[in-house]
């Protein structure tokens, strides 16, 4: 008789530093939230999609792309996958590779090639970024990666808020005079304040607020921490962790 | 801002994929703590993350930032950023 052992998910207890619980259990909920059916895409190809995130890191053609004076001129396409569009696995790898140079133009191909839409890119892009922080910290803390959890069935609920609608990002996004009762939670922090454009930026599929919502607040600091300019919620100062912010923003060349 | 330099140079070593990224963290964790070093580590992923919200979906400055921030971005050359044209248009 054999007995398997189940390894334990994000296990930190032989990490050389001291990862909080605060932060081992978003990762535990992150990787639900990965493995089960979202609004536009099913559990499987949503852990396709975190797995395509971690293969353009290795993209050989993504990083010729990415070091070219324009990417257009290196022809090609990236490994394809099974389960996704190829324009999805396109913008996967340009989303990781070579973000400083994303268009509209770009952004309006990706949403009207084969098997595309806004609503598909976006919640794409809201599964692509949580992973992606995930696997960062890892990789910042020289961690291996955790395994991709393994799907659940279910199909998506093709849920797109009534109020969504095209402000001033690319995609249409729900704004809290917009919104039923029942998304009204995704800017219960924001005080009846209008959300910055970087939290309603993934709002046209919710649940990727939520997420965004739960996953800042385990890395960095609460909406509510964030207006507390004068505590300090870390054993960094507020400084200093904005310091570092800056940092990587600039890095990335992102100017918002 | 006390020990700037360090938590600088475990940005870009963390961002750029460099060979003295755990250099770069025991620095860190010399000088302010294992508990220090996890904070910046946390705070990297975080903004790798935040950026490529703000750059996958072309958003604009928020109102209130473009009007603190114009005269910095001015001397940084910020403004040259390519996703600057998400706030002052294509």
């Amino acid at each position: 008789m054999t007995t398997q052992v189940e390894a334990v998910q994000f296990d930190y207890s032989g990490a050389a530093l001291p990862i909080p619980d605060r932060i081992r259990d978003c990762h535990l909920r992150d990787w639900e939230r990965l493995r089960g059916p979202g609004a536009w895409w099913s559990g499987a190809e949503r852990v396709a999609i975190a797995r395509q995130s971690r293969l353009a890191e290795d993209c050989g053609l993504c990083r010729e792309r990415a070091a070219a004076l324009s990417p257009a001129a290196v022809a090609g396409e990236c490994p394809t996958d099974p389960l996704l569009p190829s324009a999805a696995v396109e913008a996967i790898h340009k989303l990781i590779t070579d973000k400083s140079r994303l268009s509209r133009e770009w952004y309006e191909r990706v949403v009207q090639a084969e098997g595309m839409s806004e609503e598909r890119y976006i919640e794409l892009l809201g599964v692509l970024v949580h992973v992606f922080a995930v696997d960062e910290l890892h990789r910042a803390l020289d961690l291996p990666l955790e395994p991709l959890p393994e799907p659940l069935a279910g199909a998506p609920s093709g849920y797109r808020p009534a109020g969504a609608a095209k402000d001033a990002s690319w995609p249409p996004i729900l704004l809290p005079e917009n919104a039923a009762a029942g998304d009204l939670d995704i800017y219960a922090e924001m005080g009846g304040r209008r959300p910055a454009n970087v939290i309603s930026a993934l709002s046209l599929v919710p649940d990727n607020v939520r997420w965004l919502n739960d996953q800042f607040a385990a890395h960095y600091l609460s909406w509510t921490e964030m207006g507390e300019i004068d505590k300090q919620h870390r054993t960094l100062t507020r400084p200093q962790l904005e310091l570092l912010a800056t940092r990587v923003s600039a890095l990335n060349e992102c100017f918002y | 801002m006390p020990y700037a330099d360090l938590l600088m140079a475990y940005a870009d070593a963390a961002v750029r994929r460099s060979k003295d990224l755990a250099e770069r963290r025991a620095a860190i964790e010399s000088a302010l703590g294992a508990a220090a070093a996890v904070d910046a580590a946390a705070t990297v992923a975080n903004y790798q993350r935040m950026v490529r919200i703000a750059d996958g979906c072309g958003i604009p400055l928020d109102h209130f930032t473009d009007e603190q921030s114009a005269e910095w971005r001015a001397s940084l050359g910020v403004n040259e950023y390519y996703s600057a044209l998400n706030t002052y248009g294509e």
